[in-house]
């Protein structure tokens, strides 16, 4: 079952409440109880020993008798006492017993024994209350002996204590009302905060991503709640607006090819052309076509790298010897461009071998646009402290630090009316920047006046694929 | 040779069919599932090239059916490139498949290399024309001139001469002679060829190198240049 956090926090406050109401009101109970025994058994000890005293003072059973009113003034002004004495005969020479329940006469402490709490019986009358007594023997001056009999019913105490029972119980059940109507305004009006954490949630939509959580009136405990969801918000909105940049980007990057395919299209069928005008044109509409289809590819590419279901196969690759064979595809480029490629590698990577080519020929692609001719681009690999660094360095007009950190966004091109966008899709860096996400590390930029450098940066190989 | 294309798209079929055509096939086309499987096991292919979004049955379907009866070769075409997809394909019993889009002489050459049946001719020497290459010392002569080339040029040239009369893509020549197995941005493949082209074809009345614009590269004697 499905709780809410209010009836779980009533039920909690109510079940602490009832138990300690319980606690107390058996504790109290029985102390009462006890402190009733312990009056009682006194008062019928005290009794038997004074009235011992006194018969002791009598001559004879017939001055007991005489005496009578004297005696039972002792047991007098309560009806749950009784008083009954008689001689050795078994003559009854005082009878007082309001109550009229049995009161036995042995057995009885002898007259020269002390009278104890321990001395006191307990019997029950024929409607089952219970009667505590003592009988013993007293001495009489003319050395006759009388046994005195003091009891107390203990009727009137039950009733009492049933009295103070139901007492009890009915303030307990007061209690456990109370405690459940004020734990649940109380943890209501606490939860207040989160209630109003909740309705403010529920007014984000994508639309509305700019809302946050009001934090002035969070208790501490949510502030921490309501600050992290805050910050997980920034986060969200950022990503939707990155993707909002990015369709709007990628839109505009797709109309450039088929507004070229379109208009030189209509041109070309505005009049009668030569076959190899034709030509020309279906060639020229093959090459956007392939522009358009690389565009997609790449996107793909991205979109697909931010699953978690990527597949890659990552094995030991020799950093010199891949560096050199991306030399090598790039030989004739950069030679028409007059331009050498250095290699100075000395590291493994563990990384997937078609990835870690696109990354470096990515890089490499971008270093030779902006590289003048006669000059040289360093690839290197070495290990460092925190895993493998592989650059490539290419010396030309510098990148401003504006543009440094914005370099990996998709479709971010540092200078939009300059770059050959035939032939870059401008999703080249971010390509890269996924591919080092996919592999754990990262890259980064460096850029001064006469010098850029590039480094991707991969983590240290895991101890089960060293060689 | 005798090919099936089973392909809802008109226009695709239409293109599919003429360009099939005009490389020397002989070309059906059923633009549905049913109709595809139908022909499929009734006539006798040389291969399919199968679509696999189609209406009445889906290519999946009729590549199962069509494997329960016959092994006739089966290229299939999908526009989603996910892994799976491709896995899904080649385990239903498929022998190769294209992504859309794809390019055309991609096609053609995955069709040729299927229907060659056996691995390509591995030839020690080759003569084309004027042009020698010795594949085991790795020399190349023109008009019994030695033309020098660097050894992924050697590979290009290699590559080329192999497939001789074949356009090859960009694409095609990156994965086979540098083994990158991805579209570039670069035109790293278009200079490779333009200095191949330097050191074979220049100062030479017949030019063996040829460019097929839009679509690729080819080494031929003739080959209608553009």
């Amino acid at each position: 079952m499905r709780l809410s956090l209010t009836a779980r926090l009533t039920i909690t406050f109510v079940v602490i409440t009832v138990a300690c109401f319980s606690v107390v009101g058996v504790l109290l109970f029985k102390a009462v109880t006890r402190r009733i025994y312990i009056h009682d058994q006194t008062n019928i000890m005290l009794d038997a020993r004074h009235l011992r005293r006194l018969a002791e003072e009598l001559r004879s059973p017939d001055d007991v008798i005489a005496h009578k009113d004297r005696l039972i003034a002792l047991v007098l002004g309560d009806n749950a006492n009784g008083l009954r004495v008689i001689d050795r005969e078994g003559r009854l020479l005082i009878d007082h017993v309001p109550l009229g329940y049995e009161l036995p006469t042995q057995p009885a402490i002898p007259a020269d024994q002390r009278i104890v709490p321990e001395s006191i019986q307990s019997w029950k009358d024929h409607d089952g209350n219970e009667i505590r007594g003592v009988a013993t023997t007293a001495t009489l001056k003319d050395g006759e002996s009388v046994t005195i009999a003091v009891a107390r019913s203990l009727a009137d105490r039950m009733a009492l204590l049933d009295k103070y029972r139901s007492d009890v119980s009915l303030s307990l059940l007061a209690g456990l009302l109370v405690a459940v109507l004020l734990s649940y305004l109380l943890v209501r009006r606490a939860l207040r905060p989160l209630r109003a954490m909740a309705e403010s949630a529920s007014a984000i939509t994508a639309q509305r991503l700019s809302k946050r959580m009001p934090l002035q009136d969070a208790p501490t405990e949510l502030l921490a709640l309501a600050t992290s969801l805050n910050e997980m918000l920034a986060r969200l909105e950022q990503g939707f607006a990155r993707v909002w940049q990015f369709t709007v980007d990628l839109a505009h990057d797709l109309r450039t090819p088929l507004g070229n395919l379109r208009g030189a299209n209509e041109v070309a069928l505005n009049r009668h052309r030569s076959i190899a005008e034709y030509e020309t044109l279906l060639g020229s509409n093959i090459e956007e076509c392939d522009r358009v289809s690389r565009t997609i590819e790449n996107v793909l590419f991205l979109a697909r790298a931010e699953s978690p279901q990527f597949a890659m196969q990552r094995v030991v690759l020799d950093a010199a010897q891949e560096l050199q064979r991306i030399a090598d595809y790039f030989e004739g480029l950069s030679a028409e461009a007059g331009v050498t490629i250095q290699v100075n590698a000395s590291a493994n990577v563990y990384a997937d071998r078609d990835l870690f080519r696109r990354a470096v020929s990515n890089l490499l692609s971008n270093a030779l646009r902006y590289t003048p001719s006669g000059e040289a681009i360093r690839l290197r690999a070495a290990n460092t402290e925190k895993g493998v660094d592989v650059s490539v360095e290419n010396p030309g007009k510098g990148i401003e630090p504006e543009h440094l950190d914005k370099l990996f966004d998709r479709f971010y091109r540092v200078d939009r009316s300059r770059s050959d966008s035939a032939n870059s899709t401008g999703l080249g860096l971010s390509i890269v920047k996924s591919i080092m996400e996919l592999h754990g590390g990262a890259v980064s930029a460096q850029s001064a006046a006469n010098l850029t450098r590039f480094t991707l940066h991969f983590p240290p190989m895991p101890p089960a694929a060293l060689p | 040779m005798r090919l099936l294309v089973v392909e809802d798209e008109k226009k695709a079929g239409e293109y599919l069919k003429k360009g099939l055509e005009e490389s020397g096939f002989t070309v059906d086309i059923a633009t549905n599932g049913i109709d595809g499987l139908h022909n499929a096991l009734e006539e006798d292919y040389a291969l399919i090239v199968l679509d696999i979004m189609l209406p009445g049955m889906d290519g999946w379907e009729v590549l199962k059916r069509l494997r329960a009866k016959r092994d006739t070769p089966v290229l299939f075409l999908t526009a989603m490139d996910e892994l799976e997809e491709r896995v899904r394909g080649l385990e239903l019993g498929a022998d190769d498949y294209l992504v859309k889009p794809f390019a055309f002489v991609e096609l053609l050459a995955r069709i040729r290399t299927l229907l060659r049946r056996g691995p390509p001719r591995d030839v020690e020497h080759m003569h084309i024309g004027d042009l020698e290459i010795d594949a085991i010392r790795r020399r190349v002569r023109r008009g019994g001139q030695r033309v020098d080339l660097t050894p992924r040029e050697f590979s290009l040239l290699q590559l080329l001469a192999r497939r001789r009369g074949e356009v090859l893509s960009r694409t095609q020549i990156a994965s086979f002679v540098w083994d990158m197995n991805f579209d570039s941005d670069t035109n790293v493949v278009e200079v490779a060829i333009r200095r191949l082209r330097a050191k074979i074809d220049d100062g030479f009345e017949v030019k063996l190198i040829h460019t097929v614009r839009g679509m690729g590269y080819v080494l031929d004697l003739e080959y209608e240049d553009q």
